[in-house]
């Protein structure tokens, strides 16, 4: 997969869904023609940097894909009190918890051999829409402590595994050890030069594994390299990364796997 | 930054060309800015869109619409009345 196509990936996930593939195509064609521009100005193909330097120009997927939402009427209120980035998982949680306790009130009524009324799902709904919506309020107020700034974090499967494909390949939820995320490219290298990004949780448990100690050392956060793998620990924190797909990715020279858990991906090796 | 938009599309174009004119003549526009206005002026109508492929790639191209002609001819005259009004307040201080 290309660099720009795990972008306008990234992009995607945060689209209104009905327009979703009319907006990537026209993104992604936009997109190309910047980068054949600036192909055509060097005359040579660009680097991965030089392809990160447009994106970044960009701007981070789920900003750029905010801008395209409008603004739904009778939400606006809601959009503005949550925000735009916390929305969508607010609709999606709110619309879940209305429908089970819709659910559990309608069990309780047909348990209890009454008539079936619309009276009793009002207050339960009531304060789950009070409950989610304050919920929510809070955490928009404290995402500054969380602020996103660009970052690298929306290439998955990342492009120098990429090629392995066999060797990447969907699997269902698994509890999270660790929340760390998942692997970045480095220009120009297969496996061998991978880097594998993981939270300093992650990081103290790594080195106790003798592959992964191999060849630590200190840097930009903190590195461990094996001869398949390298690995540097990430300081950012989880946030916007909880949404991604569930995957795997099998790191083959560690003979491990990189899983992606409910807050973020995490390293087991055998 | 609508006006100037609806005036390039006076004549067909796509996204990334309709960007490099209005670069070209001085207003640059992100492409995360343009886009989505773009997408909200076809849906007031004001421009209508067809993809077509060209250069072996599906391209998105815009053009102003009858009711889009009629819009920025409003709008221009209003910018013209503006215009003519600032320059009358700047003569006079």
């Amino acid at each position: 997969m290309e660099l720009v196509d795990s972008y306008l990936k990234a992009v995607k996930r945060y689209l209104p869904r009905r327009q979703r593939n009319d907006i990537i195509a026209e993104l992604s064609e936009d997109l190309r023609s910047q980068l054949e521009a600036r192909q055509r100005e060097l005359g040579r193909p660009l680097t991965e940097d030089e392809q990160m330097a447009i994106f970044k120009r960009q701007g981070d997927p789920m900003a750029v894909a905010l801008r395209y939402r409008q603004h739904g009427r009778s939400l606006t209120v809601g959009w503005e009190l949550i925000g735009p980035e916390l929305f969508p998982a607010y609709l999606l949680l709110l619309s879940f918890n209305l429908m089970i306790t819709a659910a559990v009130v309608l069990i309780f009524q047909l348990l209890a051999h009454t008539p079936v009324s619309a009276q009793p799902f009002f207050v339960p709904l009531l304060a789950q829409v009070i409950c989610v919506t304050l919920v929510f309020i809070l955490l928009n107020s404290l995402k500054g402590v969380f602020r996103r700034k660009f970052s690298d974090n929306w290439m998955w499967p990342p492009a120098d595994l990429a090629h392995l494909g066999g060797w990447i390949r969907g699997v269902r939820t698994v509890c999270p050890l660790v929340d760390g995320y998942p692997v970045l490219s480095q220009p120009g290298s297969g496996v061998g030069g991978s880097r594998l990004e993981v939270q300093p949780g992650l990081a103290q448990i790594l080195p106790s594994h003798p592959v992964a100690h191999a060849g630590r050392r200190e840097s930009a956060g903190r590195e461990c390299g094996a001869p398949g793998l390298e690995m540097a620990v990430a300081d950012g924190p989880l946030w916007g990364r909880w949404c991604r797909r569930f995957r795997d990715v099998v790191l083959p020279r560690v003979n491990g796997f990189l899983r992606w858990g409910l807050f973020g991906p995490w390293l087991w090796i055998p | 930054m609508i006006v100037a938009v609806l005036a390039q599309l006076r004549d067909e174009q796509y996204g990334y060309t309709l960007r490099k004119a209005l670069a070209d003549d001085g207003l640059a526009i992100d492409e995360g800015t343009l886009y989505p206005l773009l997408r909200r002026l076809e849906t007031q109508g004001l421009l209508v869109s067809q993809w077509r492929e060209e250069d072996k790639r599906n391209k998105r191209f815009y053009r102003l619409s009858p009711d889009g002609e009629l819009i920025l001819k409003q709008l221009l005259e209003e910018w013209e009345s503006i215009n003519q009004s600032l320059g009358r307040i700047l003569q006079e201080a």
